[in-house]
């Protein structure tokens, strides 16, 4: 029962990359060139958060898509979880990034393509838990979440596709079909930022799927017992 | 075909949701009027785009939840699901049931706007604003009918429509807004306007698609 709801040893390796990627970043990466000085640091933890966002919401599609395949509810329990971290951390790419473009751009806000996507990221998945609580029957519950889940994630890139139709904004291209832009030590940094980003996600998954397996059977025994 | 000639009918002699919409629409129309007048003869002409398809998206919304609270309420949509019949024919119908009150609405609206706020004619370009238009009326009303299915069975009903239907619908409202300002201030043909043309008709392919897969799914047992 322990084991179900912590995975220590993954937030450990989750904090030694995050650690490392921020000494990296510091100490061995160059300060920007460019006129953003040392605030171009918050880029190690920026860009691996929104990759990280995307990757727990990628999964929460395929979840439900598997969910509404085979109406297994451990299909609906991984959905939940992702959505609720991918959420998280996309409130955490719209803080950074506003940090970020405070310091770079002089403004907090720019209704720029990837931060508006964001924004509405945001407002996307708290309708998701809206029409959570919206439903009382489980599986009708789980259902409905599928299907918005689906929708909600094939809307993301179209909107993205979409903002491109507004007037430009300021945020830069850094990781294009032909490479990356960045020099060599900067991105080793950057990679061990994103892959110490990637394993907390996937500790803090393993986690919160213990959780609802353990508020599932709470569930299941409490009507046991009252009935 | 048989459930789009029940709703047309059914609305035909009641009125009451197309009047409403309709209405909705002129009252939208005057309270722009006095939002944007910020100043003495100021030209709303680039602001009409915006206006329209903002008045279009909430009179949908109007439209939507009505359409499935008549079934609700006298529980048809039980006798449909009895109906031998495909559940995406429903969809279908049911899809194609609001796009016709939407374009009626529009027929009323349209005029109406430009009349009062497009200070140049675009009689020219009446093709290419027409093509954007079904585009994106049919994206808003698949997407719409497969949403107002959803919330109609859930405890908030038209409470959760807007809030899950607004963030979906964005992509459409920049491109045909972009499209509808480009047409009216500028008087832009339709290679001016084909990537966003080209956009919408990919939008609604991919969600009816969506909507064809999952359907079955939202319309429940």
């Amino acid at each position: 029962m322990k084991q179900l709801v912590s995975a220590p040893a993954l937030f450990v390796e989750a904090g030694i990359c995050l650690i490392l990627g921020l000494l990296l970043a510091f100490l061995y990466a160059p300060v920007d060139a460019s006129t953003m000085g040392y605030s171009q640091k918050i880029f190690f933890y920026h860009a691996p958060i929104a990759e990280t966002a995307l990757v727990a919401f990628s999964v929460a599609f395929v979840a439900a898509i598997l969910y509404l395949r085979s109406q297994d509810p451990k299909w609906d329990r991984l959905g939940v979880v992702c959505v609720r971290l991918g959420l998280l951390f996309s409130v955490l790419v719209m803080a950074t990034g506003m940090i970020w473009g405070k310091a770079a751009w002089g403004t907090w806000w720019d209704w720029e393509p990837r931060l508006t996507t964001f924004l509405l990221v945001c407002f996307l998945y708290v309708a998701y838990f809206v029409l959570r609580s919206a439903v009382e029957e489980e599986q009708r519950r789980a259902t409905y979440a599928a299907i918005f889940a689906i929708i909600a994630f094939i809307d993301v890139p179209i909107t993205f596709f979409a903002t491109r139709f507004l007037p430009a904004g300021m945020h830069p291209t850094v990781i294009t079909i032909g490479g990356t832009g960045m020099p060599g030590s900067m991105f080793v940094s950057f990679f061990i930022s994103m892959i110490g980003m990637t394993l907390l996600l996937v500790a803090l998954i393993r986690r919160d799927l213990g959780v609802e397996e353990l508020k599932d059977r709470v569930a299941d025994l409490k009507n046991t017992i009252g009935g | 075909m048989a459930i789009l000639r029940k709703d047309l009918i059914r609305e035909l002699r009641t009125r009451e949701m197309l009047i409403s919409m309709i209405l909705f629409v002129l009252l939208a129309m005057v309270i722009f009027h006095y939002a944007f007048t910020v100043k003495e003869g100021a030209d709303l002409t680039y602001f009409t785009g915006g206006m329209l398809w903002v008045t279009f998206i909430f009179a949908m919304l109007l439209g939507l939840n009505r359409s499935f609270a008549q079934e609700k309420d006298e529980r048809c949509l039980d006798g449909l699901l009895l109906c031998p019949v495909d559940r995406v024919t429903i969809f279908l119908a049911k899809t194609a049931g609001n796009l016709i009150f939407l374009l009626i609405v529009q027929v009323v609206a349209v005029p109406v706007f430009t009349l009062f706020f497009v200070q140049r004619s675009y009689v020219a370009d009446l093709l290419p604003f027409v093509v954007v238009l079904l585009l994106a009326d049919v994206g808003i009303c698949a997407l719409g009918t497969l949403l107002a299915t959803i919330s109609m069975n859930t405890r908030s009903r038209d409470l959760l429509l807007p809030i899950i239907f607004l963030p979906l619908i964005v992509p459409v409202l920049i491109a045909a807004t972009g499209a509808t300002t480009l047409i009216f201030a500028e008087g832009a043909g339709l290679g001016g306007l084909l990537a966003r043309v080209l956009f919408l008709l990919g939008f609604d392919v991919v969600f009816i698609v969506a909507a064809y897969g999952t359907y079955d799914f939202a319309i429940g047992e």
